[in-house]
């Protein structure tokens, strides 16, 4: 009788995960984001040659939605929490970095990280309550979420009200003032994107896809979905924190109407549903588009009341026509393009 | 002694309009399940129908009341047709209904704001602003008046849902759809009908508000999460739990607002919606919770 050997069959079992590895492997293009990050990095050598300051506005912006797109990707996208109060954490890390720097000129670039783990210490107490119900009760209380933290920042003395509080703009001459922002953001969300894959590939990240499909199966399979939903929420606040802690240096100003309106966090979740919730290229993807689409309407249209009912219709047609977003449409069609599978 | 009379008259007076406004949310999420964030949008568009007749045309409130009510109703109808027909087969329902709703909340906000600006405004008819005297507690009339036609309006909403047929047909399909359907009852048609009846009590919601409360299109955020404190309390999808914490909840928050000032008075409504997720996330009549 053959004994069967453990170490066999794991080591077949790995052998078999390479070759899978491998074949996805080809359908990627690495050199493509790659080559935007150089792009990217280089871009403020247009400085030299002339005024980019709007371009670099603009990437800067982007980047600023990439990182908090991917991080509410984390909870909203793999574990399929739907939060629509995730501007919570961008204004905790821009106040937090924000009165630092206003205190004891702590730049809010090396802050950064501080903040965030503020944001995430604070989006996993957050999360341990409003994680007991899902579904449609989850979405409305992290909308009650946004309430009740613009009643308290406007009301506390300590951090303005709701004037907010003015910070120091840096004393760089103004061709170059913008560039230590718009790396922090640049590198941020190399590190969003970059995190994401590999939080998407790990055990934690197959955990959350598991609950998103059916979270009662995935509890009786064995894992601890209480603890993996509220990791994921924090993890999320986390990157959202982080770009906030910047956002408030680079405009000078941390006010509640900055942080705490509907629409910062509204444009989280649709970049992600417009990009492909749950894909790595998608946030990116839906950030660039929704950023372009904003600035064509501001520019063309000029009010931002129209900004709000093209944002809300775009949605809906997003919602009925194009469920799984940009990326989730070609990648089922098997039309995704190789330098667009992040995966 | 006398203010706690006062605050607990001023609160059960504002408690009638928010019952209104709840009870359309409550009914569409009973029998839709549809978790129906633009109500309060909807109900801003009721109150501008109002203003719009009052500034215009000096036409009390009151009567808009059931114009706005029928406007909004047909609204209801074509939002269904056109939106939230095609979503039924979707397989993320619940998700997918709270983010349309959403979104569709933000094209009523923008498209009023475009149309009418973000000014504050009011409709003050005579009693608007006038009051009666008992003792020395005083009901403003315009609060007095809302809700006794906010309840009048409930009152004729759960007779409808108890003695007509029609009504134990919505009624059946809130409890049980599949089963509603194998009885014979067309809960397409319950669907359809119940969702315009929500809507259009938004729109008479509105006139109502439109001269209880300034207004303006963004305030809507405000009343989404007042509204849901309500649903959430009640129990989702119970009328009578809706409207019972209206009064509950506006209650206490007049007397929160009288110990700590009136900033921290609408907080009591989202603080009460966590700790009602927390502590009983069925709330006072609803059944089991909600499962994604």
């Amino acid at each position: 009788m053959p004994t069967i050997d453990a170490e066999d069959i794991l080591e077949q079992r790995r052998a078999y995960n390479e070759t899978l590895a491998q074949a996805a492997d080809k359908t990627r293009a690495a050199w493509f984001p790659i080559a935007i990050m150089a792009a990217l990095l280089s871009l403020p050598a247009l400085q030299f040659v002339g005024n980019y300051n709007y371009l670099i506005h603009l990437v800067l912006f982007t980047a600023s939605y990439v990182v908090m797109a991917s991080g509410w990707n984390v909870l909203g996208g793999f574990a399929g929490y739907i939060s629509l109060g995730h501007n919570v954490f961008f204004a905790v890390g821009g106040y937090f970095a924000g009165m630092a720097f206003a205190r004891f000129e702590i730049s809010t670039i090396i802050l950064a990280p501080v903040a965030g783990l503020v944001a995430g210490a604070l989006g996993y107490l957050i999360g341990l309550i409003t994680l007991r119900v899902r579904g449609p009760s989850f979405i409305i209380s992290s909308l009650a979420l946004v309430m009740i933290f613009r009643i308290f920042f406007e009301n506390w003395e300590f951090v303005g009200g709701a004037a907010g509080v003015a910070l120091k703009a840096n004393s760089l001459p103004v061709e170059w003032a913008k560039l230590p922002y718009y790396y922090a953001f640049i590198v941020m969300a190399a590190f969003a994107v970059w995190a994401s894959y590999r939080i998407k590939h790990s055990k934690f990240g197959l955990g959350l896809r598991a609950i998103s499909k059916d979270e009662i199966k995935s509890e009786s399979a064995g894992i601890d979905t209480r603890f993996y939903k509220v990791m994921a929420f924090a993890i999320s606040a986390f990157f959202v924190g982080m770009a906030g802690a910047v956002w408030g240096e680079y405009l000078t100003y941390i006010r509640p109407n900055i942080f705490l309106i509907i629409l910062v966090s509204v444009n989280m979740v649709l970049m992600c549903i417009l990009g492909g919730k749950g894909t790595i290229a998608g946030p990116v993807i839906g950030a660039v588009l929704i950023v372009a689409f904003n600035e064509f309407f501001v520019a063309t249209l000029g009010a931002s009341e129209i900004n709000i009912l093209a944002t809300g219709l775009i949605m809906m047609l997003c919602l009925m026509f194009f469920p799984l977003g940009i990326v989730g449409t070609l990648a089922r069609h098997r039309k995704l393009p190789r330098i667009l599978n992040w995966d | 002694m006398a203010d706690m009379v006062q605050i607990l008259v001023l609160g059960l007076a504002l408690g009638g309009v928010y019952a209104l406004m709840g009870s359309g949310l409550s009914l569409v999420f009973g029998v839709m399940r549809i978790v129906n964030l633009a109500h309060p949008s909807l109900v801003m568009v009721g109150a501008y129908i109002a203003y719009w007749a009052f500034r215009l045309g000096g036409v009390d409130p009151m009567i808009t009341l059931p114009v706005a009510l029928v406007i909004l109703a047909a609204t209801g109808v074509l939002l269904y047709k056109l939106v939230f027909e095609r979503e039924a087969r979707s397989a993320k329902y619940s998700e997918m209904t709270v983010l349309l709703t959403f979104a569709l909340a933000m094209v009523v906000e923008g498209a009023l704001g475009a149309a009418f600006t973000n000014t504050q405004r009011v409709t003050s008819p005579d009693y608007a602003t006038d009051a009666f005297f008992i003792g020395s507690v005083f009901i403003p009339k315009g609060q007095l008046y809302s809700g006794i036609v906010s309840l009048t309006i409930i009152s004729a909403l759960a007779l409808f849902l108890k003695y007509s047929a029609f009504g134990n047909a919505i009624r059946a399909t809130t409890q049980n759809r599949d089963a509603a359907e194998l009885l014979g009852v067309n809960v397409n048609l319950v669907g359809l009908v119940s969702f315009a009846i929500g809507i259009g009590l938004a729109g008479a919601a509105g006139a109502l508000v439109s001269f209880v409360f300034s207004f303006f299109p963004a305030k809507h955020w405000e009343w989404i999460a007042i509204l849901m404190s309500l649903v959430v309390l009640g129990g989702m999808g119970s009328i009578l739990g809706t409207v019972l914490a209206a009064f509950i909840l506006s209650v206490i928050a007049a007397y929160v607002g009288f110990f700590f000032g009136a900033t921290w008075s609408t907080l009591t409504f989202f603080v009460a919606l966590f700790v009602v997720l927390l502590v009983r996330p069925q709330g006072l009549f609803g059944e089991k919770p909600e499962l994604a």
